[in-house]
């Protein structure tokens, strides 16, 4: 029986969250289908969902929780009277800190256990807003602990939780740490320079702080 | 005169206010993650549909949200909206509150106040659903004091 994948990006095919579903996927495409929210109607999704016994749900970090389009899917999600059947969920986020994927978490663990699938487990990864623009090299870890993943879960059905783990890392910022960053950020050496850099390939950095609606 | 903007999944407890949001009659498009109104025309998204919300929110002194709780969380459609206010927001990140938040892009934003419809099965999603919520106020640079469950009394407190 395959394993059904959803990949809950409004971005699709063309984001980090394909990105982390292949490497998770690696060689095994056949042990897997892989349907996308962007392109699905959520009622239909929804229902197609059934057929499977697992299922794993692999979204962005959308202020705070899961992009509104994911939130249409789980509003159409019923509880199954199958018992055995199994959930879990990846989520990737901009800031660092897998901390700020801490709410979703809780409402995907409770959520899973409400629509009476065994809950596999949430993996949080921080950091992750430029995977799929920067050289594979500067992904090499990355890659290499999703592929893990991955393998351990077509053998077992389960995360390994040592790799869980070590994806969440950092969880969150030591006092030292983000009174560094906030140093740097004041001296002008933060995530600035990259939006600025993306700005001026825009001819946009002279708008950079408009304010349209005031 | 104070400003308020009311946002809605139910009625019920209307009060006179500058600017109707009415959830079940709009269609907010969905965020499509495309970073433009962070990278090409800051400030403004791709789509067009919320300009005139953009104005009322950020003109307003008080926001209301009648929140429907829908599968223990906010609805889709209030979930689409919060995802549409990142233009709001400046792209940069701060690390001056001890973790990462995007800056503010305007010099005010409003107070917000939440009532919700719904039930939930256990205190553990009531605070879930409650936590999220101030969290992302938080972010939004709002002070966002009120997160409860709507009733007869809640008249009196939304319009005073």
């Amino acid at each position: 029986m395959k394993t059904l994948i959803i990949n809950g990006s409004p971005k699709g095919r063309n984001g980090n969250t394909e990105v982390i579903i292949e490497k998770f996927i690696g060689s095994a495409k056949n042990l897997y289908q892989v349907c996308y929210v962007a392109n699905e109607d959520p009622l239909k999704l929804a229902e197609y969902m059934k057929r499977f016994d697992a299922v794993i749900i692999v979204m962005p970090l959308y202020i705070h929780a899961m992009p509104g389009i994911m939130m249409k899917l789980i509003e159409c999600m019923e509880r199954t009277i199958d018992d055995g059947k199994s959930m879990g969920f990846i989520v990737q986020s901009g800031f660092r800190e897998s901390e700020h994927s801490k709410y979703l978490k809780r409402y995907l663990t409770a959520l899973a256990h409400k629509l009476n699938y065994t809950y596999i487990g949430t993996v949080v990864r921080g950091g992750s807003a430029g995977i799929c623009m920067m050289p594979e090299k500067m992904n090499k870890k990355l890659f290499k602990q999703l592929q893990n993943l991955g393998e351990h879960f077509r053998l077992t059905r389960t995360f390994h939780g040592d790799i869980v783990e070590e994806l969440a890392k950092p969880i969150r910022l030591s006092k030292g740490m983000s009174m560094l960053l906030y140093f740097l950020f004041k001296l002008g050496i933060s995530d600035s320079i990259f939006w600025n850099g993306m700005l001026k390939k825009n001819n946009a950095l002279d708008r950079k702080f408009d304010r349209p609606f005031a | 005169m104070e400003s308020n903007l009311f946002i809605k999944e139910f009625d019920g407890f209307d009060i006179p206010c500058q600017y109707m949001f009415d959830l079940r009659k709009t269609k907010v498009k969905d965020c499509v993650g495309c970073w433009s109104c962070w990278i090409k025309t800051p400030g403004r998204c791709i789509n067009t549909d919320l300009d005139e919300f953009y104005k009322a929110y950020l003109k307003a002194d008080k926001v209301i949200i009648l929140s429907k709780v829908n599968q223990r969380f906010v609805s889709g459609n209030l979930k689409t909206l919060f995802d549409r206010m990142i233009p709001l927001f400046m792209p940069d990140i701060t690390f001056k509150h001890g973790e990462a938040m995007h800056l503010p892009r305007y010099r005010k934003y409003p107070d917000v106040e939440i009532y919700y419809q719904g039930d939930f099965d256990s205190l553990d999603s009531k605070e879930i659903y409650e936590n999220y919520l101030h969290r992302t106020f938080a972010q939004f640079y709002s002070k966002c004091e009120v997160v409860k469950p709507i009733n007869q009394s809640s008249m009196q407190e939304i319009s005073g």
